[in-house]
């Protein structure tokens, strides 16, 4: 009984984190870049959301807004920073990233914008029942986050595997040169692929910031390296190893806690079982080569 | 007159910059991007604590015993890089980073949270380094140290080694640079310089908390390497200066420093990817031509 | 090509040398201070001819930027309040108030410049610290040497105030407040099994540790205690393990953001035993947070929200009317060490750092602070006061309890 809440509990945990990494894990399989402004993203979709919440009063309405403009934030962040640096060695697209995920938190805690203190984000389970039965308990709130997860990775799949867009990401994600050779547009790939990936973010932001009811600037600070542990744990680019990869840390996570306490902070215990891995299976979980 | 200000804001300056350098080694010469270089800076500022607080030995002592472990445990840290390679390390660097910290934290010998207090300042030949100026030149001395260091491998062979790995380790192996081996080299001497640094960070703060060494902190040395010029010795040097002052000069637009510094991240990369000194800079190639003598063929810029 | 080294290594001694240049008191060659800086007197610094309308400037750092943004935002605004206040009131001295304030990001590296930097080029007669402990710790060294007070307004670590006989505190020493803490769940609320959660930073430590003494004299038994890191927000698997503790009652140190996700989660989860917290709650951002899963959270602080005394009212009024937030407690800790030092420099009738330092030790039942009455200091420069103890009713911190005995809130 104890264990199975404690299941339920970690899967909707790893909801949020898959909702953190498949984004992620999209942009970097296409462009293969340290995309550490990605939290900066999200963070744009919580405040996003938390703003149109807070004006309209509709979950939905705030959720789709914060998708929309975190999609079009993050192909505006490709369009001026990215783009000109795909030929770049990997650590000057590293940095800019870092230089913009700085600027943007820096920038968002100003007044004008979200400022220094957390912000309610009191959606609840946007009119959701809970979910009591002998086996597990949902809230409201855990049965939100897991339709949202679910519906979207659905979403994704049928992107991913049923129109030619997706189709040509995943060429470009195989050999960009060759794609581009087979006559594959790249660039509105890649922004089409950043739209996405973004938007993504922009929903973890919210279902986050509803799942926790707090909406504040550094809230990005977790995902800028939790999604880097999800998706390197899942081999670098492979949306299913991204998924596998949550439910495993999230299980591990907290099951240890639940067991032995925290022997180390969660975030360790994670970067532990992502070093051990890369050990025995340097490219990941379902990583290629 | 502001005199402590200016030296305390320069000890900094070259404590970094012998971290910048000494990251340079591992990132910048053999092409292990780390992001967990703050872990050593760390191991090194609590082995001398340690030592210091703990056991009261002097500070020549604890200063040597934070190279050296801060060495050792560098070295078997760089053994994962023999088969993890690219972004996956980077990822494993950044990981040790978070670990290192924790382990500080959560484990009662480094007292945790409440951090190792009351650090001594170093004593040598009777002499007491206490903040100011004197403390000052020994961090100068350190800074010039690394530098002398890092000079010396950009000459020799190991030098050409790191960048034959730098370039194409399969290659590298294949023409007989023990590649292998050189990797490890470059993790130890860097970590072990770095862990000087710590030390002294260490006795110049007089405390040391866990905190002090997040993973933010790796972000910025990298971040120094990067902006002034990636694998030279003069790009560390130049990127620790600006990066490290560039917050203090910058007070007067208070609170919007860092809205800055990541701005400025951001255009050195658009517009001068390879640093402000860097090879190909227009800064740096600007300065060769003004200087006569000067050619721009270095060692350090084998392509 | 080989000049390169050299010439980058000249230019390295040319950087340190001008550095040297640019501060000739302190280049002179190493100097013998045997002495550790525990005992070290501070130098009498001689005062300027007085009656001038000049201001008397203050020092200020807290960490307006970065993670810690919201509690140095807070600290600022209070002082700033504050000096505001006893400029309206015709300053000190008949001189008013200036408030020299930097953002030290809560970096002990940045905070140890910046105390240089007030001392040396603002000429700060007393500085404060709105910063959390590493920072803090790191500059009171700096202020103790130049014969400066500095007053550390909510940073908790002991080892603050043992850097010297300038460095006072404002809020209450964390091991106080564990004391109170378990004095509340065991004598007030009494109950026999308690769960200890503990915030893995000093904070957390030094709660506890104030917690388990008197838990231990009370016969309060604790059959849980797990270490959580800090800025958790999820609180689940530890839940069920206070569950099948058997604990009456859970006392959680930590913060007002970890706070509001545990009795959140404690609520869907099902745990029904009271949650006792601290003076790391005392945020309206807690019940805003929470909403009503705050309902009946007790906690013990140094502000007492229902208090009529007239500057808690003033603060508490005042900062809502110019911010348009409610207050809380680290704002209230801030606003509190400027009234102490306007206080301690009309007393003293000079800006000499030591009649400062003496007019604050001598301090007897002083009103004229939010959190307060300040009963008076003891040797050790920390204050004694009555500590409160809230409990969240109808989305608001009502009073409790109020904890006076000297036993108990002395350090």
């Amino acid at each position: 009984m104890l264990i199975l809440q404690n299941l339920s509990d970690a899967l909707i945990l790893a909801c949020t984190y898959i909702l953190m990494a498949a984004g992620l894990t999209m942009v970097y399989g296409v462009l293969k870049v340290l995309h550490i402004a990605h939290a900066s993203v999200y963070t744009v979709g919580a405040f996003i959301g938390v703003l149109v919440f807070s004006w309209i009063g509709n979950f939905w309405l705030a959720l789709l807004c914060a998708m929309l403009i975190s999609g079009v934030f993050g192909v505006l962040i490709y369009r001026s920073t990215y783009f000109y640096l795909l030929n770049a060695p990997r650590t000057v697209p590293l940095i800019a990233s870092v230089g913009m995920f700085v600027m943007f938190t820096d920038l968002l805690q100003k007044n004008f914008l979200m400022g220094p203190y957390q912000r309610a984000f009191p959606a609840a389970g946007a009119g959701l029942p809970a979910i009591q039965t002998t086996w597990l308990s949902l809230t409201p709130k855990q049965l939100l986050i897991l339709l949202v997860t679910l519906g979207l990775l659905v979403l994704l799949y049928f992107l991913l595997t049923r129109t030619r867009l997706g189709l040509s990401w995943q060429a470009a994600s195989m050999d960009r040169e060759m794609a581009a050779a087979v006559g594959i547009n790249l660039n509105r790939s890649i922004a089409a692929n950043f739209f996405l990936g973004s938007a993504l973010a922009g929903a973890a932001g919210v279902l986050v910031g509803v799942y926790n009811n707090s909406v504040f600037a550094t809230m990005g600070d977790l995902p800028s390296y939790k999604a880097f542990i999800i998706i390197v744990l899942g081999g670098m680019g492979s949306l299913p190893g991204a998924i596998l990869a949550s439910l495993l840390l999230a299980i591990v996570e907290n099951f240890m806690v639940a067991s032995i306490g925290y022997v180390l902070p969660r975030d360790s215990i994670a970067f532990l079982v992502l070093i051990l891995m890369l050990m025995f299976r340097p490219n990941g979980l379902l990583g290629r080569e | 007159m502001s005199s402590g200000y200016i030296v305390t804001i320069f000890t900094f300056v070259a404590i970094y910059i012998s971290l910048a350098l000494s990251l340079n080694i591992l990132t910048g010469y053999a092409g292990q991007i780390s992001l967990g270089h703050a872990a050593f800076l760390g191991i090194g500022a609590y082995t001398s604590a340690v030592l210091a607080v703990r056991y009261g030995l002097p500070f020549w002592v604890d200063f040597l015993a934070a190279v050296v472990i801060t060495g050792i445990i560098g070295t078997i840290l760089g053994l994962p890089s023999l088969r993890v390679r690219h972004d996956f390390l980077v990822l494993a660097t950044m990981g040790v980073n978070f670990v290192v910290v924790s382990v500080f934290k959560y484990v009662d010998f480094f007292r945790g949270a409440m951090g190792l207090v009351n650090i001594p300042a170093p004593t040598i030949l009777g002499l007491t380094f206490r903040g100011g100026a004197p403390y000052l030149t020994l961090t100068a001395i350190y800074a010039l140290l690394t530098l002398a260091v890092c000079w010396y491998l950009s000459k020799t062979w190991s030098g050409l080694a790191f960048h034959a790995i730098r370039n194409d380790e399969d290659a590298a192996a294949s023409v007989g640079v023990g590649s292998a081996r050189y990797k490890i080299y470059a993790f130890g001497i860097s970590a072990a310089l770095a862990g000087g640094a710590g030390s002294l960070y260490a006795h110049f703060l007089g405390s040391v908390f866990p905190d002090n060494f997040v993973f933010v902190e790796s972000i910025g040395m990298l971040s120094m390497v990067i902006f002034g010029g990636i694998g030279t010795l003069r790009g560390p040097i130049i990127g620790a200066i600006f990066l490290r002052l560039m917050p203090e000069l910058f007070r007067f637009i208070q609170d919007y420093r860092f809205t800055l510094y990541g701005a400025l991240l951001v255009l050195m990369m658009l517009f001068q990817p390879m640093g402000l000194l860097g090879k190909d800079s227009w800064l740096w190639k600007f300065s060769t031509r003004l200087l006569p003598g000067n050619r721009t063929s270095m060692r350090e810029e084998i392509p | 090509m080989k000049h390169k080294g050299f010439s980058l290594g000249i230019a390295l001694v040319l950087l340190s040398l001008l550095a040297a240049a640019c501060a000739p008191q302190a280049a002179s060659t190493p100097v013998s201070t045997p002495e550790p800086v525990q005992q070290t007197e501070a130098p009498q610094v001689t005062e300027a001819p007085p009656a001038s309308t000049e201001p008397i400037k203050i020092g200020f750092f807290s960490p307006t930027t970065g993670f810690a943004a919201a509690d140095g935002t807070s600290a600022l605004q209070s002082a700033q309040l504050a000096v505001k206040i006893v400029n309206e009131k015709g300053g000190v001295l008949g001189r008013p108030l200036e408030l020299v304030y930097y953002d030290d990001a809560a970096k002990p590296d940045q905070a140890s410049a910046i105390a240089r930097k007030l001392i040396e080029q603002d000429k700060v007669v007393a500085a404060i610290s709105g910063s959390y402990s590493g920072a803090t710790r790191a500059a009171a060294p700096i202020f103790q040497e130049a014969g400066i007070p500095m007053l550390s307004a909510y940073a908790i670590h002991p080892e603050i105030t043992k850097t010297g006989n300038m460095i006072f505190r404002i809020g209450t020493l964390a091991t106080v407040q564990g004391r109170v803490g378990a004095e509340l769940v065991g004598k007030v609320l009494n109950v026999k099994k308690v769960a200890v959660l503990i915030v893995d930073n000093d904070f957390g430590i030094s709660l506890t540790e104030g917690f388990k003494q008197h838990a231990a004299d009370l016969g309060l038994e604790i059959v849980l205690e797990e270490k959580y890191p800090l800025g958790e927000t999820e609180f689940r698997p530890i839940l069920g393990k206070i569950k099948a503790s058997g604990a009456e009652a859970v006392y959680a140190t930590g913060y007002y953001n970890e706070a509001a996700n545990l009795v959140s989660q404690a609520k869907d989860e099902g745990v029904t035993i009271p949650i006792i917290g601290q003076e790391g709650y005392d945020s309206p951002k807690f019940i805003e947070l929470a909403g009503p899963a705050a309902e009946g959270v007790i906690i013990t602080t140094d502000l007492n929200r229902d208090s009529e005394r007239a500057m808690t009212r003033l603060f508490l009024e005042q900062y809502k009317a110019a911010y348009g937030e409610e207050a809380d407690m680290v704002g209230a800790s801030a606003f509190d060490a400027v009234m102490v030092l306007a206080y301690a420099i009309n007393t003293a009738g000079s800006t000499e750092p030591q009649a400062i330092v003496e007019a604050i030790a001598n301090l007897k039942n002083f009103e004229d602070v939010a959190s307060g009455p300040f009963l008076y200091y003891t040797p050790e420069r920390e204050v004694v006061r009555p500590i409160s103890s809230q409990i969240v009713k109808d989305g608001a911190f009502h009073l409790y309890h109020e904890f006076t005995d000297e036993a108990l809130t002395k350090p």
